[in-house]
């Protein structure tokens, strides 16, 4: 019978820990997504004031003492009637988007190399994805500009070269902020991508081979569709980092680069106008939620097919 | 040679080197049309390495391959009229049973209808009608078994590699599908070169069977050759049990070899021995089920026997295994079937005699 009792115990005590470690996850999003998420929104629905805070507040008290709340949607009206934010949406989309597929088109290759390598050197190739990252974001992108100015490197090495008689227009324009974006969110790209051809068993494409597949068709019919979910995590970890980017487009592009960060910026810092600078994020933030969950459903898939 | 007896599969003085690695060291094979060949070998052998050098999916560092009189050295897999079933089966994920069988016909640029057609045909060879939409995650490990064979003899290969086909299986159904495996290749008419190291699925396999170490072949014969006439003492261990004693060359004349074995009783004649003599060293080899065990003396002058005490004992079933020591100290296996339902039971502790006919003693040079 005591013996039963300390089972119990022992089963109500291991459910205990379980739960408190799942807990963690949810308390960490509750505390640091979830609530400044609502804060945000919060904002987003009251109207900009001359004040400290500069917004009116949700709770406001009434002149016969009872507490009212007030919310407006002329934020997000606001944003749907100057056309500046759906272009620049839309622009955002477009380069993190075009910056995505071209990361893509040059990391899977990087990625493919790295897992084919032998497992030495493969170390080493790793070690060289990630050593950027060592040096801080923001130094990197001012390298850039020292990179792609009109007396930059580049340009003195193509005009020393020969290959142009006239420096090339780089700086500040949507090139740079293409160079800039592939070149610091590539990592991202390869080691999800590397992670899963790593994995590839090799005996599939020799079955390929055997059976009569020249060696692009193998990479077609074995490969690519094999490393599907790899494409699919390195496109969602580039894109939706690259959608909001901020820095990039502010140092690298012109002033005709549309981006949303920087859109969000000058409402939050310039025109003080926190409401509308908040209803930006939020139509933001559910921008990328549709990638998200699409991204998410495809891996339960992959779940489910696998189990 | 005449052009018909000419073998079907020629290998000649072909090595694999892995940088220093010798996994396969001037090998020279032939394998007849429609034979079912077993290379039989420890991990480690050089017996996948030479089935992928098969198939080309492995460069030999030196010598030539030959499949129906025709250099195959330098040709690439998909060129090959070879396929290989791979341990494992290998079988596409992403696609479903269907589409894992066609794949061969796709790349050969098939018409529809006939790969419908064929698909249809193996799929029933196989037994697994109506699994075509399947994904192989929705298989069991002999439905995979057997897709993946339909997917290799899809486009009639002339060769059919298969490596450790049965190795997935469980005990069963490994029995059974052994038998499958004769029956298809017996109505296609494949030749089949298997790689295994499992000894009881290439006895029961083969046609032939090459016992491979290190990269080289030790024995190359017949299922019964290789079990009663194995030409050294690795090759008697490996294949079966095998009881082994050393022995003294006491006096040789034109067909009889005397020999001292203490183990066995002392003083032993065998005639005309499979092997020439070279040394006055040798071991005497005897196999289990070649031994008589019984409570009494036996009587045939034509039967050696010694003397000794039951030491272990094992019940399978149809047969018992006696571990039994001689009065020489040494101990010899003994099986023996179980053919009464009720018999003088032999056990722990008894005094019994072990006896054999002369034929049996295997001599194997140290």
């Amino acid at each position: 019978m005591s013996g039963l009792l300390i089972n119990v115990d022992n089963s109500f005590r291991e459910r205990l820990w379980k739960n408190l470690i799942i807990a963690i996850p949810y308390f960490w999003l509750l505390l640091f997504f979830l609530a400044p998420f609502l804060i945000v929104l919060k904002i987003s629905l009251a109207d900009p004031i001359i004040a400290q805070p500069p917004f009116t507040p949700l709770f406001q008290d009434s002149v016969d003492g009872s507490i009212s709340i007030y919310t407006t949607f002329d934020n997000y009206l606001f944003l749907f009637q100057d056309s500046l934010y759906l272009v620049t949406y839309l622009s955002s989309v477009k380069l993190a988007f075009i910056s995505t597929v071209l990361a893509l088109l040059i990391g899977y290759p990087i990625a493919y190399g790295i897992a084919r390598s032998p497992q030495p050197t493969r170390n080493i190739l790793l070690l060289l994805v990630v050593i950027p990252f060592w040096i801080s974001f923001l130094l990197r992108v001012y390298a850039w500009m020292g990179i792609l100015k009109t007396k930059g490197l580049l340009n003195g090495l193509l005009l020393w070269t020969g290959i142009i008689d006239q420096p090339l227009e780089l700086l500040y324009t949507d090139t740079a902020v293409y160079i800039g974006m592939i070149y610091s969110y590539l990592p991202f790209m390869i080691l999800p991508l590397y992670a899963n051809l790593e994995k590839l068993d090799i005996r599939l494409l020799e079955a390929a081979s055997d059976l009569g597949a020249k060696r692009w068709e193998v990479f077609k019919d074995v490969t690519l569709p094999l490393s599907i979910p790899g494409i699919i995590a390195g496109c969602c970890l580039m894109f939706i980092p690259a959608i909001g980017e901020y820095v990039i487009p502010t140092l690298l592009g012109g002033a005709d680069t549309l981006m949303i960060g920087r859109v969000l910026f000058d409402e939050f810092f310039l025109n003080r106008d926190w409401p509308v600078a908040s209803a930006v994020a939020i139509v933001l933030v559910l921008l990328l939620v549709l990638p998200i969950v699409y991204f998410q459903k495809r891996q339960n898939q992959e779940l489910l097919s696998e189990s | 040679m005449s052009e018909k007896e000419q073998a079907f599969i020629q290998i000649r003085k072909i090595s694999k080197h892995f940088g220093d690695v010798i996994a396969v060291n001037k090998v020279d094979l032939d394998i007849k049309k429609g034979e079912l060949f077993s290379i039989l070998g420890a991990s480690g052998s050089g017996k996948t390495t030479l089935l992928r050098m098969m198939a080309g999916l492995e460069m030999p560092t030196e010598g030539k391959i030959f499949i129906d009189g025709i250099d195959m050295t330098n040709v690439p897999p998909y060129k090959r009229p070879v396929n290989i079933m791979f341990q494992n089966y290998a079988l596409f994920p992403h696609m479903t049973v269907f589409d894992n069988i066609a794949y061969g016909l796709k790349k050969e640029g098939q018409t529809k209808d006939l790969i419908e057609e064929k698909v249809k045909r193996m799929l029933s060879l196989v037994k697994l009608e109506g699994y075509d939409g399947r994904k192989p995650n929705q298989l069991s490990g002999g439905q995979s078994q057997r897709v993946a064979l339909a997917r290799s003899l899809i486009k009639e290969p002339k060769v059919l590699l298969l490596d450790e086909p049965l190795a997935a299986l469980d005990k069963k159904l490994r029995q059974s599908t052994q038998f499958e495996l004769m029956d298809i290749q017996d109505e296609l008419g494949v030749t089949f070169v298997i790689v295994t190291h499992d000894q009881e699925e290439a006895m029961t396999l083969s046609d032939r069977i090459a016992v491979m170490e290190e990269g080289e072949f030790v024995q190359i014969g017949t299922p019964n050759s290789i079990y009663e006439h194995p030409n050294s003492k690795f090759v008697a261990d490996f294949i079966g049990n095998i009881n082994m004693f050393d022995a003294k060359v006491l006096g040789t004349n034109v067909q009889e070899l005397t020999l001292d074995c203490k183990a066995l009783g002392g003083e032993i004649k065998i005639q005309n021995p499979d092997q020439t003599i070279h040394s006055s060293e040798f071991s005497v080899a005897l196999r289990p089920e070649k031994v008589i065990i019984e409570k009494q003396q036996p009587s045939d002058e034509d039967h050696y026997y010694v003397k000794g005490v039951v030491e272990d004992f094992g019940y399978f079933g149809n047969l018992s295994i006696f571990r039994v020591r001689t009065t020489s100290g040494d101990i010899i296996q003994v099986s023996k079937q179980n053919r009464m339902r009720i018999e003088d039971s032999i056990t722990w502790e008894d005094e019994v005699y072990l006896s054999w006919v002369r034929e049996s003693l295997i001599l194997l040079d140290n």
